[in-house]
């Protein structure tokens, strides 16, 4: 018995789970942002501190739930991912308050081949009209136990391929990655001072970046100087005071080092930390960077000439 | 699920000018840490910032951190006056290896500002006297007014050898003029069992390497205090990373060699 839910019902069905969640219909193609924004928000208040009286407030969670509708696979996996890095080694609490403060619904067009292991349901492409519902936790049980989804004895069931991507080919050997990009900087390939050049540094790849997490955080005092709330803001390592300390000094002086980091982080330190990648190759980064850079490009060209220099 | 964020409130029972630029605070809290650890020190409307805690682990009625004034945070904390509050979490790192320090000669260097960590290391010595080989402590600073504690050096001189560099002598100046290089020279140790434990600017704790490493002091036994923007202190933000260690986790005491092949 397969549980299937029509293509055609998904806005009754949003529109019926609206009146219990806030429902967010997340859709890739009109966002540059990914979910990641509704779980750890561009900038969001932390605590709230009164200066008289000295009384300091978490700032409390939305009453109503967050049902966020429509992440497709690859983004469920950096969701997963997200959760991993805010879990690990140490707790953050303002992630995972709004994570278990919301629902999370995936929507895949292609067929589900490795197992999907984070969000509450997951609905999958069988067929040009229909979806296969995969609840995955109590939550997602309930959330089809309504009249729009319905059990079906033998609903055509085809097989969708993910789409062919590049980057994610790339991916599966996170191995090679690694040992790559980390050659390349110690061999000084010319493409970093290539993309010193290229790189202006905006920070856009960072933000529009489903895993990317850097930080800070700021105090922001009320114009009439009664009371501060402490902020936390996304940050990008690839700005340019991102490792400066007070006094001055800069630890990633120019915007080599700092472009060179986000590599790092991604693919050398990511994999010796979590054991794969910090990328999904979502493609986000290559489409919204104003100069152009496509990292599926730099890695193959970073990939090329450390094989070739391995084989010699 | 704790927040870890949420910083507690202690008061200043004491602050004293140690130089032009640089303040003591004491704060009332027992604070269980283990020295070389930091805690990440806050004002509200203004943030956080970490400072080394400088006061012996053993004393539990307070503890001291030394604030340069260098940045936002610390110009704020230089403006507050003793009675009022100040914002603590942590303690945060890891400190240095105490019990791989027992029974060897330990050679301390700091320069600058690098002397809270150290000062908290020596105060752990001391009370543990016995349980150490030859101690000796190489400090630099700019002028003879910006050596910090010197009360508390002249009290540490019965149990360690204290050696002072300046690199501007004033008139009646003891101590030695010049690099704090210089100083090892004049020392005593049994390298092949001795340990080194260091803070300070980057130019100064490399330039000792240089000369303890080839003297038998491998740099697995030269642990050094490294520097950067610890913001969270949790090991989420990503300002304090050098190659594969947090800072704020892992840190921020390395290994010389932990950290020396470092990109970053």
């Amino acid at each position: 018995m397969t549980i299937v839910l029509e293509k055609s019902d998904i806005s009754k069905l949003l529109e019926e789970l609206s009146k219990k969640y806030s429902v967010v219909h997340y859709q890739k193609d009109k966002i540059a942002l990914s979910a990641k924004s509704h779980f750890f928000a561009p900038r969001e208040k932390l605590f709230s501190f009164l200066f008289q009286s000295k009384k300091l407030s978490v700032l409390p969670e939305s009453k109503r739930k967050l049902l966020l509708f429509g992440l497709d696979q690859i983004d469920l996996e950096a969701l997963d991912q997200l959760d991993e890095i805010m879990t690990k080694p140490k707790e953050d609490y303002f992630y995972l308050r709004q994570r278990k403060n919301s629902i999370v619904v995936g929507l895949s067009e292609s067929s589900i081949i490795v197992p999907v292991t984070v969000g509450d349901l997951v609905l999958e492409k069988i067929n040009g009209n229909q979806y296969r519902a995969n609840p995955l936790t109590k939550t997602g049980i309930g959330l089809i136990n309504n009249k729009f989804f319905k059990k079906e004895k033998n609903p055509k069931i085809f097989n969708y391929p993910e789409e062919k991507n590049g980057l994610r080919e790339l991916l599966k050997d996170s191995e090679l990655l690694a040992k790559a990009v980390y050659h390349s900087w110690l061999r000084k390939h010319p493409i970093w001072e290539k993309l010193e050049k290229t790189c202006l540094g905006c920070g856009i790849c960072t933000y529009v970046c489903p895993i990317c997490h850097c930080f800070s955080v700021e105090d922001e005092i009320e114009l009439n100087g009664s009371e501060c709330s402490r902020c936390r803001s996304w940050d990008a390592c690839t700005l340019n005071n991102f490792a400066k300390v007070a006094g001055g000094k800069n630890y990633r002086p120019n915007q080599k080092y700092r472009y060179f980091n986000w590599f790092y982080h991604k693919f050398v330190r990511a994999y010796k930390e979590y054991g794969k990648s910090q990328c999904v190759g979502c493609g986000r980064c290559q489409k919204y960077c104003p100069a152009r850079i496509d990292i599926e490009k730099v890695l193959l060209e970073i990939i090329k000439d450390y094989q070739n220099e391995k084989s010699l | 699920m704790k927040n870890l964020y949420n910083p507690e409130t202690v008061k200043i029972e004491k602050i004293e000018a140690l130089s032009s630029g640089v303040k003591l605070l004491r704060l009332k809290k027992r604070l269980d840490f283990i020295p070389g650890q930091f805690v990440l020190a806050g004002l509200w409307g203004w943030g956080e910032a970490p400072f080394g805690v400088a006061s012996s682990p053993y004393q539990k009625r307070y503890f001291d951190l030394i604030v340069r004034k260098v940045g936002t945070v610390s110009a704020a904390i230089h403006s507050l006056r003793k009675g009022e509050e100040i914002t603590i979490r942590g303690p945060y790192g890891n400190g240095f290896p105490l019990d791989f320090f027992k029974g060897k000669d330990v050679v301390m260097a700091s320069g600058g500002c690098g002397i809270p960590p150290i000062a908290s290391l020596i105060e752990y010595f001391i009370k543990n006297r016995k349980k150490f080989g030859r101690l000796y402590l190489l400090y630099g600073a700019a002028n003879p007014n910006e050596i910090l504690i010197k009360n508390k050096i002249t009290e540490w001189q019965k149990a360690v050898k204290i050696l002072l560099t300046v690199d501007k002598p004033s008139p009646g100046w003891k101590g030695y003029t010049g690099l704090v290089t210089d100083l090892i020279k004049e020392i005593e140790i049994n390298p092949l069992d001795a340990v080194a434990a260091m803070c300070g600017p980057g130019p100064m704790t490399a330039a000792v390497e240089k000369i303890l490493k080839p003297l038998g002091i491998a740099d697995r036994r030269i642990f050094v205090s490294d520097e950067r923007k610890m913001h969270c202190g949790l090991g989420k933000c990503q300002h304090c990373t050098t190659g594969d260690k947090y800072v704020c986790l892992d840190g921020p005491v390395f290994n010389y060699d932990q950290i020396d092949k470092n990109w970053d």
